[in-house]
């Protein structure tokens, strides 16, 4: 009431976010409206296999616990989720299992921050938080019905497994489709044994390098940039998608360029830490760009745009 | 927009109906300076103050917020729930009403509306006051000088009375039970026009308008200016505590004394910190104080207008007073100013 006694509109009220365990609402909600709902919600997942991939890196596999959430999951190749250890904190991690196939998500995870330490210390069973996934990957629909090169220097090889399976499993929908795959050491390749194996098919390219060889290498020696030498490219046809250290993507893409690959065409994956992933906390900015949501995959015209992105 | 007058008297009763049903917060004295702090007496409110050292923007993007809350042991969340108290802000001037315009920007209505903020931003009311310039503000030349929306109540001082524009029905209800909001008469128009001349008129003139400031920072990225101006930042980070528009902050989990449970928290964060762009592993992308400070100034004046056709500066001046190294746009202004007329003829 107030002084003129007449009785007030009371239109305000509390507001109130609530996070719970179990979700509990009237109407049933689907996994993508759950999702939708609290962005920064991590979803239970179990950790459902470790694959020692090098010394210093792992692959799990995560299946997410609750159901809805588990058929909701849809990414593209080189997308990224937050991987999360309550008391720890949350990584950025690229995806690296092929959309093509559905209920699980494999992440190639190097021991490098803490979050990922104590990743590396979980095992089968344990349970971690995922959220995701975020970020744009590579233009997959698009890149159909062209010829594909790859380069991939180091751990940069995560997210393009994901592009390279998922090409693998669509495989007639492309032309020629080249891998080139660079390591310092042959201890240091992953996803050896696959990259073995596909040696020998008459459908990839592949050629598999290293800066430092040993006694068990038989494969190429030099830097990711050497196979172009001798490489005949279809240019107003291809595609290329590079993922690998900073310092690599100026030699790679100055190669592209020169055998005749549009900017447009040349695609690169950028690795920042995105503490959000989704355009707020301002830790992946490059320019105006967020790497979580314009990137983490850029075409290279849109590189050239960003100040300081190269 | 509906304009009323109100006489300068009444505002006690407006502040006192809306401390019925809402927490009021507004500008009072804190030792030499201005803050936004909850009153409890409407008469403990300072509308002249010039500007406050804090911006309102902590009102809807609080210092430090709970996320959400955990058990560590079983790596899950555990139930909790964030009360937001509805809220008036009463008191703020044109540029910080636009600044808040802006985070709505990034908070509310982009691809991932923020559950948290928006919860807060529905449940404030801004009531806006005019102002007369200081010696740091340049909101005219970003175009913040005039709140066009994101109030629900603007007052602007007419001498003894104001012209009231309502924003909103809940506000609308609130003045008409509380005042007695009039029609405005040719006086008071007269006078409203006189107000506007003034303010317009007592901006500082050494401040330099620099219209094409976006495009001249491109050109001149990689000028030896931004390792003068950013070689002496101290990474102190006041500038993005005292700015009104700077939003980035950083996600943590916080343990309980048990170890157990804890929460995951958002708190500030600058991009003038040094360890703000670092990678795991340790790579830093911008690991020195010329790529920190120059991001922060393309940001403001280039980038955020390239999304959003807006400056991610309102020109309020905070920052120019809050830096000890004198890194502020009205430098960035100056520089460009300079550089013309050196190099000219």
């Amino acid at each position: 009431m107030n002084r003129k006694g007449l009785k007030m509109a009371n239109s305000c009220a509390v507001s109130t976010v609530r996070v719970s365990p179990g979700i509990e609402h009237s109407a049933p909600l689907t996994g993508a409206q759950m999702m939708k709902e609290n962005p920064y919600r991590p979803w239970p997942a179990r950790i459902t296999s470790i694959i020692e991939v090098t010394a210093t890196e792992k692959l799990f596999e995560f299946r997410l616990i609750d159901e809805r959430i588990r058929e909701a999951f849809r990414h593209e190749p080189g997308q990224f989720v937050e991987v999360g250890i309550f008391g720890v904190g949350e990584a950025p991690i690229s995806i690296s299992s092929s959309p093509s196939k559905q209920g699980f998500i494999e992440l190639c995870v190097r021991r490098t921050g803490e979050v990922t330490r104590a990743l590396h210390r979980m095992q089968c069973g344990d349970i971690v938080g995922l959220r995701g996934p975020f970020g744009r990957g590579f233009p997959f629909q698009d890149m159909k019905g062209h010829d594909i090169l790859l380069v991939a220097g180091g751990l940069g090889i995560a997210p393009l497994r994901s592009l390279i399976n998922n090409i693998h499993d669509e495989r007639s929908e492309f032309g020629k489709v080249t891998i080139i795959y660079g390591a310092k050491v042959p201890a240091e390749v992953m996803f050896r044994q696959q990259f073995e194996m596909w040696r020998h098919r008459k459908d990839f390219d592949l050629y598999l390098t290293v800066d430092t060889p040993d006694d068990t290498w038989d494969g190429e020696v030099g830097l990711v940039t050497k196979p172009f030498e001798h490489l005949t490219i279809d240019a107003g046809n291809t595609f290329g998608a590079i993922c690998g250290p900073p310092v690599m993507y100026r030699f790679v893409i100055d190669e592209m360029r020169k055998k005749g690959i549009s900017y447009d065409h040349i695609y690169v994956s950028f690795e920042r830490h995105m503490k959000c992933g989704m355009g707020k906390c301002g830790h992946c900015q490059i320019g105006h760009q967020y790497v979580c949501i314009d990137g983490p995959v850029f075409n290279y015209w849109e590189a050239k745009n960003i100040q300081g992105s190269m | 927009m509906l304009y009323r007058v109100i006489d300068a008297a009444e505002l006690p009763l407006l502040v006192a109906a809306f401390m019925e049903s809402y927490e009021v917060v507004a500008p009072v004295r804190t030792g030499k300076c201005y803050n936004f702090a909850r009153i409890e007496d409407a008469g403990d409110i300072e509308l002249g103050y010039d500007t406050t050292v804090i911006a309102p923007k902590k009102y809807v993007l609080p210092s430090a917020e709970t996320l959400l809350e955990f058990d560590a042991k079983e790596n899950g969340v555990t139930d909790y729930i964030a009360e937001i108290a509805p809220r008036v802000i009463f008191g703020a001037h044109a540029c910080d009403i636009n600044a808040i315009n802006r985070l709505d920007l990034v908070f509310k209505d982009g691809p991932y509306p923020d559950p948290y903020y928006t919860a807060r931003r529905k449940a404030t009311l801004i009531v806006g006051i005019s102002c007369t310039p200081s010696k740091n503000c340049f909101c005219h030349l970003w175009d913040s000088d005039e709140a066009r929306f994101g109030y629900d109540l603007f007052l602007q001082d007419i001498g003894g009375r104001y012209l009231v524009s309502i924003s909103s029905v809940e506000a609308a209800n609130i003045l008409e039970a509380s005042c007695d909001p009039r029609v405005a008469t040719d006086e008071d128009r007269i006078s409203f026009r006189h107000a506007t001349r003034r303010r317009q008129e007592a901006f500082n003139p050494d401040i330099p308008h620099i219209q094409e400031v976006a495009m001249l920072m491109d050109a001149f990225h990689k000028d030896p200016f931004w390792e003068e101006l950013g070689g002496r930042c101290l990474s102190c980070t006041a500038c993005s505590a005292v700015c009104p528009t700077c939003y980035c902050f950083d996600i943590r989990d916080v343990l309980d004394p048990d170890g157990k449970t804890g929460r995951r928290e958002r708190v500030w964060d600058s991009c003038t910190a040094p360890q703000f762009a670092e990678v795991a592993g340790g790579h830093n992308f911008r690991a020195n104080g010329r790529g920190r400070v120059r991001h922060r100034m393309y940001h403001k004046l280039n980038g955020f207008l390239a999304n959003y056709n807006h400056m991610l500066c309102v020109g309020c001046g905070r920052c120019v007073t809050a830096c000890k190294a004198r890194i502020n746009p009205i430098e960035v202004l100056r520089f460009f100013e300079q550089k013309g007329a050196e190099d000219g003829e």
